[in-house]
């Protein structure tokens, strides 16, 4: 059974995850340094989400189809996503046999997973809160 | 009993391994298809007449051929897209490339773009490809890149000053073709520093904890013994053919392993210097190599030492002794091969912190780093940089 029951419910929680790291400050900074603009495509259920951050400035977080060209899009299972921001998933293993497709220079995506760390934790409290409303 | 963790061996590439089999090429990608072909080599090994037999052969197998031979040591996207341009207006189908590492990933780079178009930027990245690319031959001149098995291509984006990914399995080629005959005139510095890159393949990818598996594990121990026993020689008299086969197939055993299992803080490094000042990628990982080792020595001495074992070096029961002994043999066969073991050696300026600093920085980007058994912050690259100056 999958992890989550809808679009809907993917999407909130990603977008919700995304808000969260926005606000906190010691992780949105360092992502505005690397000027990216990351694209996420899911698939089972299917959803997409880009966090631009090219203007160095603000990330903005976009769920809707966007005419922004990304610099790397990561194409993905929803549940792989999900496995990943709990930490059960080995990144160099999705990547290397393909369960995660990327597109674009992904080594500048590995190089934030430093920086990212901390939202694990976010991760897992806007899930069960997403879960809980449902 | 140790278990088995998942794991994913993929190598899609015939081998065919004999003395002047190379000008068999014409007839090979014939048999693929191919009818006008594309070959990639560089100008130093045309003017060795390595090339000539193979380019003759398609003639005799009334082929039409067009030769790309302007591949840089270090080669870059201009590069690629310049034998694009020629592929394309020739209406090439097949691909052949002859000659080291930079030849053969800049020809899997232009097979990219002539089998699917656009630019090699719209293309870098992990598993994007979709499908089959034109047929693919690569006769490797050098025993080290092991890119005729591998599934990745690294292109240097000179205006970035760093290496751009590409990986593929519809990257790997068709078929590698490996002749000893042609590696005989290769020089001593040259055989020796991509010997060393061989030799960093096999320790890195038998040291990477994540994806490895027992199919890697063993072409990385075989390999590791035969360029151990055969390298010396190899660098030493280079018209010794048994020296020559041996480290030729160790390579590639190498590949095949690396491209299955990663490799890890060495290739990082070297990626991000030669990236910055063009220097040799082979010489660059010989000089990382025993400080890439000892730093990642606390979580893998365990993988070390049985590699000392299997080669011999040592028969102690303690990991932590063993592996000691292996990394000091890997010195000692830098030294026998007659590599610099310092980076101001290879040509590196003397960086100011600020500049040091910004290549850590850059080493933690490179996709090498996410298979390193240990993680790697900017301060750790920076003291391994500092102790290979």
């Amino acid at each position: 059974m999958p992890v989550f029951a809808s679009s809907e419910e993917l999407i909130e929680v990603m977008e919700n995850l995304w808000k969260r790291i926005k606000a906190d400050p010691s992780i949105s900074q360092k992502l505005l340094q690397s000027k990216l603009c990351v694209r996420f495509h899911y698939r089972h259920p299917t959803g997409q989400l880009t966090v631009d951050g090219t203007d160095g400035l603000e990330l903005k977080i976009s769920t809707q189809e966007s005419k922004i060209k990304p610099t790397i899009e990561m194409f993905m299972q929803s549940d792989l996503a999900h496995d990943f921001w709990i930490g059960k998933l080995n990144l160099a293993v999705a990547v290397m046999s393909g369960k995660i497709i990327s597109r674009g220079p992904i080594n500048q995506v590995l190089a934030l997973l430093p920086v990212i760390k901390p939202a694990h934790s976010m991760y897992i409290e806007v899930f069960q809160s997403v879960k809980n409303k449902m | 009993m140790n278990n088995i963790s998942p794991f994913i061996f993929y190598c899609p590439t015939r081998i065919e391994f004999g003395e002047n089999l190379s000008i068999s090429a014409a007839e090979c990608l014939q048999t693929s298809g191919g009818s006008k072909v594309l070959i990639i080599c560089d100008e130093g090994l045309i003017k060795t007449g390595v090339v000539a037999p193979i380019l003759n052969s398609f003639q005799e197998q009334g082929m039409i051929a067009h030769t790309f031979s302007d591949v840089p040591s270090d080669s870059d996207l201009s590069c690629v897209n310049q034998a694009v341009a020629l592929g394309q207006a020739a209406n090439c189908n097949a691909v052949l490339a002859v000659g080291g590492g930079s030849v053969l990933d800049t020809a899997k780079v232009v097979n990219i773009c002539l089998s699917l178009g656009g630019n090699p930027l719209e293309h870098q990245g992990m598993n994007n490809l979709t499908r089959r690319l034109l047929p693919s031959l690569a006769i490797p001149t050098t025993a080290g890149t092991g890119s005729e098995v591998s599934q990745v291509a690294m292109i240097k984006d000179a205006k970035e000053g760093r290496k751009l990914l590409f990986g593929s399995r519809f990257l790997a080629y068709d078929t590698a073709i490996l002749d000893p005959l042609l590696l005989v005139s290769l020089p001593a510095k040259l055989t020796a520093a991509t010997g060393l890159d061989a030799v960093t393949h096999g320790i890195e990818a038998y040291s990477a904890e994540a994806i490895r598996s027992p199919i890697t594990d063993a072409l990385c121990l075989e390999s590791l013994r035969l360029l151990f026993n055969f390298l010396p020689q190899a660098t030493k008299c280079g018209d010794d053919l048994a020296a020559r086969a041996n480290t030729l197939v160790a390579a590639s055993m190498a590949g095949m392993a690396f491209t299955n299992a990663g490799v890890g803080i060495v290739h990082a490094l070297t990626h991000t210097i030669g990236g910055q000042f063009s220097t040799h990628h082979g010489a660059t990982n010989a000089v990382f190599l025993p400080h890439g080792m000892r730093f990642n020595f606390d979580v893998v001495a365990h993988r070390y030492a049985s590699v000392a074992r299997y080669l011999k070096f040592s028969d102690n029961q303690n990991d932590q002794t063993a592996a000691k002994i292996f990394i000091t043999k890997v010195e000692e066969l830098i030294a026998a091969v007659g590599l610099p073991t310092r980076l101001r050696d290879l040509g590196v300026p003397n960086l100011a912190e600020n500049q040091i600093a910004e290549l850590a920085y850059l080493a933690t980007l490179d996709s090498a780093i996410m298979f390193n058994p240990k993680e790697a912050s900017s301060q750790d690259m920076v003291n391994i940089y500092k102790r290979a100056y």
